[in-house]
């Protein structure tokens, strides 16, 4: 290939393609916003703002989870029910065992590490698919918190949780610092440290980095642990905010929490992704939610409008993937090879 | 036709140019085809073939220019261009391996009675295709079984079913042995005397001046010449082709007595027999054969990817961990592999992170990566390697196979090996970069690295190896040092002479 400095194009054509997922869903998100505060005088209230933040951070402290799960190329179905277990026991273990409230917690984030270290035993020990693996998971971990809660809400929960709820920071209510604290930490861990780089080259081509002297299953198996932890976490944020260990809770979660991934731009072949940019794929999801509230769409309509939009989020990923790979595939076949 | 002193035009393509984001794909190109006549296209990996080819194909609409086929304008679609009576045979195998033959052949244009196919006309029809050239063949045979050399025929007996007047192939000897090879010639020509016309890609000019009548040269996207093949000379279309003069390289290391592998009664069951080596450090050993003699497994003992039951690897004299690729990074132990898209290349990476994935520990203090030095780590091997890529943040994809494997190779060189492995490194490479990747690995054994090289081009094998084993159904059959190295001892003792 001859270089072209002076390229007729703009040479960072390609990089401003792959940027566009997230102008787009800026972009969509904004005018979406837009056009929400003509069509309700609820919407651009800081109150409605605050619970749609409020709203989002339990789905997106699980999708910085199963965004790593995603990178690696696979799949963790499990994180619903682990959210619930985790729900149940943060509460029940302090409630019903009488042990340290900080014990309490402590054992529900061992419980989502233990679950996410078996899903990835399953992947890459057992080499069970991790659609199968983690729906195995799923129904067996659901089953727990059942059984464990007797199907029933664990009430009350200890004061810590709703003085973690009410507490804000300059304004802004914890919970949603702290969810922005912990995008910012996995981003910073995806970005800049030595595991992240595993995690995409990983996700990239996994016989290529064992060649390459990484330990492919050790990543993959990490990956799937801190989702079983994101899960846990957000099972711990559930249960403050619905003051109640919950068991039937987060359920369909997982496929929200996925969608989000993938409007994000979250590759589902693996090794490609950003952290920011599946915060504004919950945010997204939070909003069509929200104005499927405000505009008083009929309940039954609700799941029809929420598929319709994450069919359209991943058209237009598409869309954008088409784009770029044109531009990549014309130089694996033709012009630049 | 016959008789007449101009050959007709099938395909006057004119003025074609096609852009895509930062490349310049096709520039101003004219391009013809005449019945009964066979159109070599040749040009390093990226002067445009491909993009020519799918533009023929109606993969790509060109910017500008285009194409008459038989007087009349072609439509830039995949369906115009088959109704034309272009058929591609892509590089790539299209049948659907799970279906027969016969189902293969009337994909996608079933003889159907109110939506049943009928299994018998499909395979009386498929037999009456295949008589032409394949008639051996039963076609209830599922694609998959197909030898790649038969399914290049079926796909080949596929295109003339729908009436082709224009057959382009691309690069269809790639997969085929030269038995293989000279039957695909005979069909060409049998083809060439049915007045179809033949667009002919490859890499190998050998075969270009046997089957050829025109050759096209095409480089960075623009056309060279094209010339009648009886007047043009090998060299003369390889300075075309490259735009400068390419040397003739050729080792003269020497080696070291320094013991750096050792290979001790290496087996493995129904692969490998008792296969016992050394490679010297400063020196280059080849391990020459056929394909499928049980070289690339040799390598990957050694690299820790297959498991072997019996035998000793020792690198600088110490035994190496079993089926542990790290291990063996470790150990000092390099490995470029011979399937460069699935087995070394992270696509999606740039081509910085690419060279420094097998070093994360060099660049990594407490987990934390230092940019500033793995930037280092790629400018220094960009600078030596040559490798050009427009920044270090450039997706490996984009990049020629010649720079992607420099990228490999780079990734290799920036750990220093004790021994380095090379499974035909300059596989889907182009002419230039085949140059530079030679002269590297000479550069390595000169500043000490053991090199064991696998490579079944024997040009490649006599330019650079010190001493050749040769490999001959998994066991050795024999050893070739200095001036005993030459093709005919090598090819004796890799068939069964």
């Amino acid at each position: 290939m001859k270089l072209r400095p002076e390229s007729f194009i703009g040479k960072n054509t390609l990089k401003n393609l792959t940027s566009l997922q997230d102008f787009g869903l800026l972009f969509v998100i904004f005018f979406g916003g837009v056009i929400l505060s003509f069509a309700s005088d609820v919407f651009a209230t800081g109150l409605n703002f605050r619970n749609v933040a409020l709203a989002s951070t339990v789905i997106a402290v699980m999708a910085i989870g199963q965004t790593f799960v995603i990178l690696v190329a696979g799949i963790d179905l499990s994180v619903g029910a682990m959210l619930a277990l985790s729900s149940v026991l943060s509460v029940g273990f302090t409630i019903k065992q009488g042990l340290p409230v900080g014990i309490s917690l402590i054992l529900a984030l061992i419980v989502g590490g233990s679950v996410g270290l078996l899903n990835g035993f399953s992947v890459t020990v057992l080499k069970i698919p991790p659609l199968i693996a983690t729906l195995a998971s799923m129904s067996v971990v659901r089953g727990i918190a059942y059984i464990y809660s007797g199907g029933m809400n664990i009430t009350p929960t200890p004061s810590i949780f709703s003085q973690f709820q009410e507490k804000t920071v300059f304004g802004v209510p914890l919970v949603i610092v702290f969810t922005v604290v912990l995008g910012i930490i996995a981003h910073i861990i995806l970005t800049r440290t030595s595991f992240g780089r595993q995690v995409f080259s990983t996700g990239g081509n996994a016989l290529a980095s064992k060649l390459a002297g990484i330990r492919v299953n050790r990543v993959v198996i990490y990956c799937y642990m801190i989702s079983g932890l994101c899960a846990a976490l957000a099972g711990i944020l559930l249960s403050a905010r619905l003051d109640a260990g919950a068991a039937t809770a987060g359920m369909g979660y997982e496929l929200t929490v996925i969608s989000a991934c993938v409007i994000g731009g979250v590759s589902l072949f693996g090794g490609e992704g950003k952290i920011g940019a599946v915060f504004l794929g919950v945010l997204l999801l939070a909003l069509v939610q929200n104005a499927i509230n405000l505009l008083e769409v009929p309940a039954n309509y609700d799941y029809v409008v929420s598929g319709l939009v994450i069919a359209a989020a991943a058209s237009l990923d598409v869309y954008r993937r088409g784009l770029v790979d044109a531009g990549l595939k014309r130089s694996t076949n033709g012009a630049a090879r | 036709m016959a008789g007449t002193a101009e050959p007709r035009v099938l395909l006057q393509a004119n003025n074609l140019t096609k852009a895509f984001p930062g490349v310049m794909a096709l520039n101003g190109v004219n391009f013809r085809v005449n019945a009964g006549e066979v159109t070599a296209l040749v040009g390093e990996n990226g002067a445009g073939k491909s993009t020519l080819i799918k533009i023929l194909a109606g993969f790509y609409t060109p910017d500008s220019g285009e194409v008459m086929i038989n007087g009349v304008l072609l439509k830039f679609t995949p369906k115009a261009s088959h109704l034309a009576g272009i058929a591609t045979i892509h590089q790539d195998h299209q049948l659907v391996p799970n279906m027969s033959v016969a189902e293969n052949i009337s994909l996608g244009m079933w003889e159907s009675k109110y939506g049943f196919v009928s299994k018998r006309r499909e395979a009386d029809r498929a037999q009456t295709i295949l008589s032409e050239i394949l008639p051996n063949l039963d076609p209830q045979r599922l694609a998959k079984a197909l030898s790649p050399a038969e399914a290049q025929l079926v796909e080949i007996s596929k295109a003339l079913s729908e009436n082709s007047k224009i057959l382009v192939m691309d690069e269809p000897t790639s997969s085929l042995s030269n038995t293989e090879v000279d039957r695909l010639f005979e069909i060409v020509a049998k083809l060439k005397s049915n007045g179809i016309g033949i667009v002919f890609v490859s890499h190998w000019l050998d075969e270009i001046f046997r089957i050829s009548d025109y050759i096209t040269i095409l480089r960075d996207g623009a056309l060279v010449d094209s010339v009648p093949t009886k007047t043009a000379t090998r060299d003369e279309i390889i300075r075309k082709m490259v735009g400068r003069d390419i040397k003739e390289i050729k080792s003269t290391l020497q080696g070291t007595s320094k013991r750096v592998l050792e290979v001790k009664n290496l087996s493995r069951n129904g692969v490998l027999e008792d296969i016992s080596f050394n490679v010297n450090a400063g020196e280059i050993v080849t391990l020459a054969g056929l394909e499928g003699a049980g070289r690339s497994e040799i390598a990957e003992c050694i690299f820790g990817i297959q498991k072997y039951q019996k035998g000793e690897i020792l690198v600088a004299g110490f035994a190496i961990a079993k089926s542990n690729p790290k291990a063996a990074i470790e150990a000092g132990i390099g490995l470029v592999p011979e399937d460069r898209h699935s087995q070394a290349m992270i696509p999606k990476m740039s081509v910085k992170n690419n060279v420094s994935v097998a070093l994360l520990k060099k660049f990594t203090r407490l987990t934390w990566l230092l940019p500033k030095v793995e930037e280092n780590i790629y400018s220094n091997m960009k600078e030596r390697l040559n490798i050009k890529a427009p920044t270090s943040e450039t997706k490996i994809a984009t990049l020629s196979g010649g720079n992607q494997q420099k990228v490999i190779l780079g990734r290799w060189l920036s750990l220093n090996p004790k021994l380095l492995i090379l499974d035909e490194p300059t596989k889907g490479v182009d002419v230039a970069a085949k140059a530079e990747i030679s002269k590297i690995i000479i550069e390595m054994a000169t500043l000490g690295t053991a090199v064991l090289l696998i490579s079944s081009e024997l040009p490649e094998v006599l330019a650079l190896s010190d001493r050749v084993i040769v490999i001959r159904s998994g066991k050795i059959s024999g050893e070739l040092v200095g001036n005993s190295i030459n093709q005919k001892s090598i090819m004796d003792l890799a068939m069964a002479l």
